[in-house]
């Protein structure tokens, strides 16, 4: 078949999304099928620009595709027979955050009025939709409660989990992704602070801009313990990445509210390795059961000294929470075979 | 170009002759041409002007609507007159084309239209004059009123002008409107017609009756002709009361006539009421007269028939400096205004009875003028230019179309700031003509 | 800088732009720009045509500092600083108006389609900062249809130090898609005529069996089965690269193809010369006759002669070879300036 992945794009950004839609497309390959990427430019400032960019994906026509997939706003207007929806995003600031004020939807009648035109086109998308999948709890609750259409899950799969074995349990815990504010890895540092000496920490990942990785530093230096901290902030190749993840003896990841469970989490557990995240972080509480498959810790420096202190304490328990971590991982039964017929059914 | 003409088609409709005109002309110029009476069902069987092509009846649905599927476009005749234009309408409704405009003011039209089509009637008033507005359109007790209530307000040129891909309008006048809805090309072309009646030279005529002028005013004698006033002025001066005779020719209701002529006695007017005439008694009218009054308050038409038809004879024509009127040259007709109404038709009157020879040579400078402009080969020869214009311009219109449909099945509110996000790319789709 | 390449695209089939486009982003990134390739689909229905033109409107890369426009109706995206480089219009609406190929009826409203659609495409264009076409083909074109000048920017080949030259066999290669409009039947028509042992190499895929069967059918019917080697598949670059280092001389004569066809640059960095017909097209912008190659008439009896020729006179067919070579140069055939013109 030929399968037409669409995706929205702003300009000279690759993120997350952008290497879903290219694992998706290699996976449908190896399925036997032929698959294209289609990056439809966005721009949603201003606000009232929004509209404009609904009505071009709306106008778009397609000749030669037997199914779309398609993965954001407004991306997935786009008009065909056999669509699939795999919702990684829907215009957020047209829901639960303008819900919570953090929108660039203009105040009073006129946001209002733009968001329930955003409201009306996403209902009839929908609606027109074969299937329609989220890439995580939070985003299919949000489905749910905002436009009533009740969705089923379908995480992403781990792109390459041959690279993630597992291996020695190794003497620092590792905290991989994303360099920012939101990721919060000061939080492991602070923590680290007051936790036993023989806890070791590597923080490695590419920060989202030079204040981060600035500000991340200015931590270390507070708390001091530079002999116990690594610091590789950078984007790593895969090969690093995968070596770090596989001689860690836990894995921490604890972002602030994410939607999805996130990349470190699932790379960890298939390399079974023990969890640690908090309890306000979101998609990837579905993978971290505090005293079985990792800890579940509060939000604040003393929980996580002692979380961390844990993981060295026993470490018989850290392993087979490790494992327990891969079981569960492996119970979800998400791999990319699986993905690519759900989605095309 | 293969056309379909809607249009009335029988002999008392001015429209119809013009109508004919054109579509003889739209063939020699190589057009294969139906033709589709639009008047209501109860005339389709009266006699026909000669179009010189097949004409169908606009209820033969099936035969309509094979030929409407197959024509490269459609071009309505539409004037205020249910009675003549019903067809039109039902068409026009589905299948938008080319509107030639011949009266701006359609509150008749509508009315009639409305009569069956009531919860559509309001929503069209809404749409384009707002609620308030609407609700008054369907409150007046008779004619007048009603004229005098929607004529500035709500005269309804919008509703058939959003239908059409083009208008073809017979002078500037109102044209706002028509620009306002139509999304089309919009063209001024002048109202073709002739004058078979006309006895040819203005010249051997002169033989006037011992200086006397003889005035006519032609047409049905409601009060938008201005008669009261056009006796008032002769009444006024002992000059005009003596060397002027008037004349009215046209269907005439019983109070009116009475009221006239009783007017007419109090001021010692020398005034023949001659009620409707047949064809030929209407002709021999105007040849013998020397002036014809065309003056109106309100002006409602796009152009007069009659005062083309009255220059092509040669006539001197007295107008209202309004509207089509304006658009006469200044040599070829005497203007006046209404707000001096009674006073300037006094002195223009005496003008001409002090130098006769006036008459000759405006009428002259009338029949020239109105013979090369109001030609039937101009008026085709525009009509498919614009129907050119309209093809190159339909595809964009489409587009925006498509998109507007969407736009309302998202529920779209109107916002400024949007809509210019919209269009401000879009101007190199403008064709400019 | 940040450049985007515009384009619009049918799904799953590779157009020649297609390489265009990516072996422009490769180069662009090596001399340090950001590049992003913007793939926009389109389909050419006049029913449908104008809606979705109103869309390439609605693009908005401002963040790019430039866009470089190429298939249509790219051209109509806005940018401050656009350039086009132009590969050919829409077609039925063009040049192929008057043509089987139309595919809808000569009536008013398709005519005021055409028209509006002139207009248009006019317009867009002429937002554009520089206008360039791939051949002189297409300058003349959008001369003629939409009164634009443009400059031409031939497409160059993709790593062309690949190519080499290492000797001269006796065979005719013809490396393109074996197709009617390609001809590939004419060249075996021509062998039957040749009075040399010259033989011929056809490489290509087919969009369907006909037409390669249809060859072979007449390959063995001619008896020449032993000096005609038809491999029906997409060679590898590499084999590519070989058949044209060691050949006699290359042939592409397509019907009457707007560009000169990569094949005919390909064999021209290997020094060898091209064998190609008066009707080709495009390739008459590249091949001068007796000087990098031949040009004759399309009939299997001038061919083979010229076959002949090739054959006979190595010290010539050598020389043309060179000169092949040279023409490149002549006619700015390189992506340095490519480059050059695209970020003046």
């Amino acid at each position: 078949m030929k399968v037409l992945i669409v995706n929205s794009m702003a300009p000279f950004v690759w993120g997350g999304a952008e290497e879903l839609a290219a694992h998706l497309q290699k996976n449908l390959v190896i399925a036997g099928h032929e698959a294209e990427i289609l990056r439809i430019p966005f721009q949603w400032e201003p606000a009232e620009r929004i509209p404009s960019q609904m009505l071009m994906v709306r106008a778009f026509e397609l000749w030669n595709v037997d199914h779309v997939i398609a993965l954001k706003f407004p991306a997935y207007l786009i008009r065909h027979p056999k669509k699939t929806l795999w919702l990684l995003h829907q215009y957020r600031q047209a829901y639960d955050l303008y819900d919570a004020g953090q929108t660039n939807l203009p105040p009073g009648q006129e946001g209002l009025e733009l968001k329930y035109l955003i409201r009306q086109a996403d209902q009839e998308s929908f609606a027109e939709s074969r299937n329609i999948f989220t890439n995580s709890e939070v985003t299919r609750q949000r489905l749910l409660k905002y436009n009533g259409f009740d969705a089923a899950v379908l995480l992403p799969p781990v792109n390459d989990p041959e690279l993630f074995p597992g291996g020695d349990h190794g003497d620092y815990i590792f905290a991989g992704g994303r360099v920012n504010g939101m990721k919060r890895q000061h939080l492991l540092l602070e923590g680290l602070a007051k936790a036993d000496a023989r806890v070791k920490l590597l923080i490695a990942g590419p920060p989202d801009s030079p204040d981060d990785a600035a500000c991340l530093q200015a931590v270390l230096e507070r708390v001091g313990l530079a002999d116990r901290v690594r610091l590789d902030l950078r984007f790593l190749p895969r090969q690093v990445y995968a070596e770090y993840v596989n001689r860690s003896a836990a894995v921490a990841y604890l972002p602030y509210d994410e939607d999805s469970m996130g990349y470190v989490a699932m790379e960890a557990a298939t390399a079974a390795k023990a969890l640690i995240t908090t309890a306000d972080s979101g998609g990837i509480l579905g993978l971290v059961k505090n005293g079985e498959t990792g800890w579940v810790a509060q939000p604040n420096a003393e929980d996580m000294a002692v979380v961390m202190g844990e993981v060295f304490e026993n470490s018989a328990r850290t392993k087979s929470y490790g494992q327990n971590a891969r079981a569960l991982w492996e119970s979800m039964k998400i791999k990319w075979p699986e993905t690519v017929e759900t989605l095309l059914r | 170009m293969n056309l379909i003409v809607f249009t009335p088609a029988g002999v008392r409709s001015a429209i119809g002759r013009m109508a004919a005109l054109v579509t003889r002309e739209l063939v020699a110029l190589g057009c294969q041409v139906t033709v589709v009476r639009t008047e209501a069902q109860h005339l389709l069987s009266t006699d026909m002007h000669d179009f010189g092509t097949t004409v169908l009846a606009w209820d033969d649905e099936a035969s309509v609507l094979a030929l409407v599927r197959s024509a490269d476009a459609c071009v309505y005749q539409i004037g205020d007159s249910f009675e003549f234009h019903e067809g039109g309408v039902r068409w026009l409704a589905d299948f938008p084309g080319l509107v030639c405009l011949h009266d701006f003011f359609l509150g008749h039209l509508f009315y009639g239209w409305a009569q069956t089509h009531r919860v559509q009637a309001e929503s069209v008033l809404q749409n384009w004059y707002g609620k308030e507005m609407a609700e008054r359109f369907f409150s007046f007790s008779d004619s007048e009123s009603f004229i005098e209530g929607t004529r500035e307000f709500m005269p309804m040129t919008e509703w058939i002008c959003s239908r059409a891909e083009g208008v073809i309008t017979h002078s500037q006048w109102g044209c706002d409107r028509v620009l306002n809805s139509c999304s089309g090309p919009v063209r001024v072309a002048p109202l073709p017609y002739d004058a078979p009646g006309a006895i040819n030279s203005p010249f051997d005529r002169r033989s006037t009756d011992g200086g006397t002028l003889k005035l006519l005013t032609i047409g049905h004698a409601n009060p938008n002709k201005r008669i009261a006033s056009v006796i008032q002025a002769i009444g006024l001066s002992p000059l005009l009361r003596q060397r002027i005779k008037y004349r009215l020719v046209g269907a005439i209701e019983p109070d009116a006539m009475e009221s006239l002529s009783a007017l007419a006695a109090h001021l010692g007017v020398n005034l023949l009421i001659s009620g409707e005439v047949d064809d030929s008694e209407l002709n021999r009218a105007v040849n013998e007269s020397d002036v014809i009054s065309c003056i109106r308050w309100p002006v409602l038409e796009a152009a007069s028939a009659s005062a083309i038809e009255a220059m092509l004879y040669g006539k001197v024509v007295i107008v209202t400096d309004t509207g089509f009127y304006a658009d006469i040259p200044e040599s070829c007709a005497i203007k006046i205004n209404h707000s001096n109404e009674i006073v300037e038709l006094q002195s223009s009157l005496i003008s001409l009875l002090e130098d006769q020879s006036r008459v000759v040579s405006l009428g002259a400078a009338a029949q020239n003028w109105a013979a090369k402009t109001f030609t039937a080969k101009n008026y085709a020869e525009q009509v498919m230019e614009i129907i050119l214009d309209v093809s190159r311009s339909a595809p964009a219109i489409k587009a925006i179309n498509y998109f507007c449909q969407t736009l309302r099945q998202w529920s779209y509110r109107d916002n400024p700031v949007v809509m210019a996000e919209l269009t401000h790319q879009l101007h190199i789709f403008e064709q400019n003509n | 800088m940040k450049i985007a390449l515009c384009s619009s695209l049918v799904p799953f089939i590779n157009g020649g732009y297609r390489n265009i486009v990516e072996w422009l982003k490769s180069l662009l990134e090596e001399h340090g720009h950001q590049v992003e390739i913007v793939y926009l689909p389109e389909v050419d229905s006049p029913e449908l045509l104008f809606q979705q033109m109103m869309a390439f409107r609605w693009v908005d890369l401002e963040m790019a500092d430039r866009i470089i426009c190429f298939r249509p109706e790219a051209h109509l995206i806005p940018h401050r600083h656009k350039i086009i480089w132009f590969i050919h219009h829409i077609r039925a609406f063009y040049d192929l108006w008057d043509s089987p190929y139309r595919g809808f009826p000569d009536d008013l409203k398709h005519r005021g389609i055409r028209d509006a659609l002139h207009r248009v495409d006019g317009a867009g264009l002429r937002e554009a900062k520089a206008i360039f076409t791939n051949s002189r083909v297409v300058s003349d074109r959008l001369k003629r249809f939409n009164q634009i000048d443009s400059e031409i920017l031939y497409p160059p080949v993709f790593q062309s130090e690949r190519f080499r030259c290492a000797g001269f066999n006796d065979e005719i290669v013809c490396i393109s898609r074996v197709e009617h409009h390609k001809r590939q039947h004419l060249l075996v028509e021509a062998l039957q005529h040749t009075q040399t042992p010259v033989r011929l190499r056809l490489s290509g895929a087919s969009a369907g069996a006909d037409y390669p069967r249809d060859l072979s059918q007449r390959i063995s019917e001619l008896g020449l089965t032993d000096r005609v080697s038809l491999d029906n598949r997409w060679i590898s670059e590499e084999e590519k690269v070989a058949q044209l280092a060691h050949c006699l001389a290359a042939a592409y004569l397509p019907l009457d193809e707007d560009s000169y066809g990569y094949p005919s640059v390909e064999a021209s960095h290997a020094s060898k010369p091209i064998l190609t017909t008066s009707d080709s097209g495009g390739v008459l912008e590249l091949v001068q006759d007796g000087m990098n190659g031949y040009i004759t008439e399309p009939s299997p009896e001038a061919l083979a002669d010229a076959m002949d020729r090739l054959y006979l006179d190595r010290t010539k067919t050598e020389a043309m070879g060179i000169s092949a070579r040279d023409r490149l140069a002549e006619l700015n055939i390189s992506w340095s300036h490519v480059l050059q013109r695209l970020l003046a």
